[in-house]
């Protein structure tokens, strides 16, 4: 997975993210803020997913299921490929 | 004081770059006295008397270089002009071909030549991308309605109609097509630019050259909107090195002379970036570029009048521009002032008494 793009967006402590390369910008939950946070660190989905699992009370199927739907929603604004 | 004048002051739905430009001369350091060079009395510009403080009329280029030559004259006696600067691309041969003759009355430009002009043209785009870096969508430049019919052939629908000068709309159809065609080559001559249309999001790029390959600024921007015309609206600064690149590779090839657009589309997977026009002069939202600290009118005063310019490109992305409308009431008296006579002071100044305290 390639995260280049992530590491020039500007992100606001209210998950409001500006891409200054492309002139993009979206808002993220506070979750989606994190994952793209441990992307920028090189972190892969399944260390996410444990990290993030001690963090949310949340089941571990319905957490993968959320990172990979954020990781596509990734993809789709063509921020990791 | 420095008198500089400046056209495009129609600051209307296509606005035109004149009322920018004089904002950003109005708001740097410089002391200057802006004279509106105006084609038509309802200009805007030409109301605007905290930017303008005195306009006049001039013929249409068309109407002979002798009597636009003749115009500039009169102004200058009156105004003792020290630059011009053109905003338009229609009155731009006609300074290049004058631009001497001014330069010997003490008027300075910072205008591309003729050469730089041709090579920038909208017909000759794919083979300057290919030498910048850059990408090109396909087009045929037409002159006649069989022109057309095989353009439209070759590039297909979407596509994209645009005169010589100004002016570009999406067609998705024959008809579409036809009627573009005419009501734009009505306008502006010929040729029209029949362009494929590429999915992507609109990028422009401001910037001056030096005439030797540098620079004196350039500054990037992403539209956020557009008028039903196609003109920016809002828009958002931008950190691109490959615009930024390319547009210095641009400059570097043609020595480019003076101010210039650099449109372009970036296509969103792979972020490659379409050229679609160079635009031999300033745009009309040059001023978020100067209230972005990177004022280029002001850069290139001071480059013509051998005084120390900036030349960096320090800006920060995230600034949004915010275009909005605003009305200014005059008097009927000024409407007649410039309709009958030609011309419409705000702003009197003795023009002996400034040039000798300059």
């Amino acid at each position: 997975m390639n995260t280049d793009r992530l590491t020039a967006l500007a992100i606001s402590d209210t998950g409001f993210i500006f891409d200054p390369v492309t002139g993009d910008s979206f808002n993220a939950n506070a979750p989606g803020v994190e994952i793209i946070n441990y992307l920028k660190s090189g972190k892969e989905i399944p260390e996410i997913h444990d990290l993030l699992h001690g963090e949310y009370d949340v089941s571990s199927q319905e957490l993968e299921a959320d990172i990979l739907d954020f990781i596509r929603s990734l993809k789709n604004h063509y921020l990791i490929s | 004081m420095i008198t500089i004048a400046v056209s495009g002051i129609n600051a209307m739905d296509n606005p035109g770059p004149g009322t920018g430009i004089i904002r950003a001369l109005k708001e740097s350091p410089l002391d200057v006295r802006t004279i509106g060079l105006a084609y038509d009395s309802m200009e805007p510009g030409v109301y605007m008397d905290h930017l303008v403080d005195k306009t006049y009329l001039m013929p249409y280029p068309s109407g002979g270089m002798e009597t636009f030559t003749d115009r500039i004259r009169y102004i200058h006696s009156v105004e003792k002009l020290d630059v011009i600067i053109s905003a338009l691309d229609a009155e731009l041969p006609v300074y290049m071909n004058i631009e001497s003759e001014l330069a010997q009355l003490g008027i300075r430009m910072l205008i591309p030549d003729r050469k730089m002009f041709d090579l920038r043209d909208k017909t000759r785009l794919s083979e300057l991308a290919s030498e910048i870096g850059v990408k090109c969508p396909a087009y045929v430049a037409c002159s006649s309605r069989g022109d057309l019919v095989k353009a439209l052939k070759k590039i297909g629908f979407p596509c994209m109609v645009k005169g010589p000068f100004y002016e570009a709309f999406k067609a998705e159809s024959i008809g579409e097509a036809e009627a573009l065609f005419e009501k734009i080559s009505y306008k502006w001559g010929y040729p029209i630019i029949v362009q494929e249309f590429i999915r992507g999001r609109e990028y422009d790029l401001v910037g001056c050259g030096d005439g030797e390959g540098g620079n004196l600024g350039l500054f990037a921007m992403k539209k956020m909107t557009t008028t039903s015309l196609g003109k920016v609206w809002n828009a958002v600064s931008i950190s691109n090195k490959r615009l930024t690149d390319a547009a210095e590779k641009l400059l570097t090839r043609l020595s480019w002379r003076g101010g210039f657009e650099f449109e372009a589309l970036m296509e969103e997977k792979s972020r490659d970036i379409y050229l679609l026009e160079i635009n031999p002069r300033f745009p009309a939202w040059v001023y978020m570029a100067a209230a972005c600290g990177v004022n280029l009118p002001e850069r290139m005063v001071r480059f013509l009048m051998k005084m120390p310019y900036e030349r960096g490109s320090n800006y920060k992305s995230g600034k949004i521009m915010i275009r909005y409308t605003h009305e200014i009431v005059k008097d009927i008296s000024d409407f007649e002032q410039i309709s009958s006579f030609g011309e419409l002071e705000y702003n009197p100044v003795r023009v002996e008494q400034h040039k000798e305290a300059a």
